[in-house]
């Protein structure tokens, strides 16, 4: 039987309930300002404004951050759960990590390139 | 009359195999399956020992349900019984699982009480009051029957998944006030293979013929193991 000491679990654990929690709140205030202020609201010239507002820049690579973090370990979470993907832990990590960095990323370049 | 339909395996073939049990009033479906090796099949397999819902050697799936078979009665399933090996557990032979991985998982986890001032040769009078023995008393019934394990998601997809049953047990010794390896046990249950890999279907509550509420341990367990982690991480 497996005993080692792990670290990243309960981190993993602990982060992936607080972002879910963050999620409510900022995936409500998008529904909100996207659903509920104005018809408009969705029209591209409206979106690339508000977007460009650096409070909504904020939130939105804060909701990107933790939207990312939150699939991605969910991800790895599921192919933990597997004989093939806890064979292949350390991959599964590094790969699901990366994939999470590089989601991230390449959001944060489209965000500020708006 | 009731129809018994029982899968059994001969260790190459698994297949299904109908008996007709004339059932009466108060018979369970363990009288029932003595009654069918008595009677027609003396070579039928099943583990029993008990018979009164404390050893938890019957139990096997029933109607599709783990149960204990000395505590089914057998009136209460209608005209067909299905009976059925445990799933999640390698047949040995028609009902009987073979149980040395569950049982291992549990002795993984320490099952006993650890104390720093263990002393066999002058032992002492451990005190506690009702209050700290409520803490875990409903986790001390489990009698290790595997009907959780068998129900579970995870320990489906994951052969080295302590289970439920484990890590109930780690966590009555973890929450009883008189045992003082609570850090030993969290580094077992934070293994990747511990209660990190739990869903919270919550099957095993659902099934537990003792109704000890393993999903519910499981996630104390978790809360326990994740502040106790986090808590060392930050040196408090």
């Amino acid at each position: 039987m497996e005993s080692a000491k792990s670290v990243m679990e309960p981190i993993a654990w602990i982060f992936q309930m607080l972002t879910g929690l963050v999620m409510i709140l900022l995936i409500t205030l998008h529904f909100y300002v996207t659903h509920m202020t104005s018809h408009e609201a969705l029209k591209y010239a409206e979106v690339v404004s508000r977007v460009a507002q650096p409070e909504f820049k904020a939130m939105y690579a804060a909701l990107l951050l933790i939207v990312s973090f939150h699939a991605f370990n969910g991800l790895r979470a599921i192919l933990l759960d597997t004989n093939a993907g806890m064979r292949g832990r350390k991959t599964v990590n590094a790969l699901t990590t990366l994939a999470f960095l590089l989601a991230f990323v390449y959001g944060l370049y489209l965000l500020f390139s708006i | 009359m009731v129809e018994f339909k029982i899968r059994r395996y001969d260790g190459e073939k698994s297949y299904w195999q109908s008996f007709e049990v004339p059932a009466k009033r108060g018979m369970t479906v363990l009288e029932a399956l003595y009654y069918i090796k008595e009677n027609y099949d003396s070579s039928l397999a099943f583990r029993a020992s008990c018979r009164m819902g404390i050893c938890g050697s019957c139990a096997m799936k029933i109607n599709d349900k783990p149960r204990l078979a000395c505590e089914t009665q057998v009136l209460t399933l209608g005209n067909t019984v299905k009976v059925e090996p445990l799933d999640n557990f390698k047949v040995i032979k028609d009902l009987i699982t073979e149980f040395d991985g569950f049982f291992e998982k549990l002795k993984a986890v320490k099952p006993h009480l650890i104390r720093k001032d263990d002393n066999y040769a002058e032992p002492k009078e451990l005190l506690q009051t009702p209050e700290e023995l409520n803490e875990y008393y409903v986790f001390t019934l489990c009698i290790k029957c595997g009907a959780c394990y068998s129900v579970c998601p995870a320990a489906a997809t994951l052969d080295e998944y302590l289970g439920p049953a484990a890590m109930t047990a780690a966590y009555r010794f973890c929450a009883d006030s008189r045992d003082e390896g609570q850090k030993e046990r969290y580094e077992i249950a934070s293994s990747p293979n511990g209660v990190w890999r739990c869903h919270l279907a919550m099957e095993c509550s659902e099934v537990c013929p003792k109704n000890v509420e393993p999903a519910k341990a499981v996630q104390l367990l978790r809360r326990k193991t994740a502040f106790s982690m986090l808590k060392s991480l930050l040196g408090w």
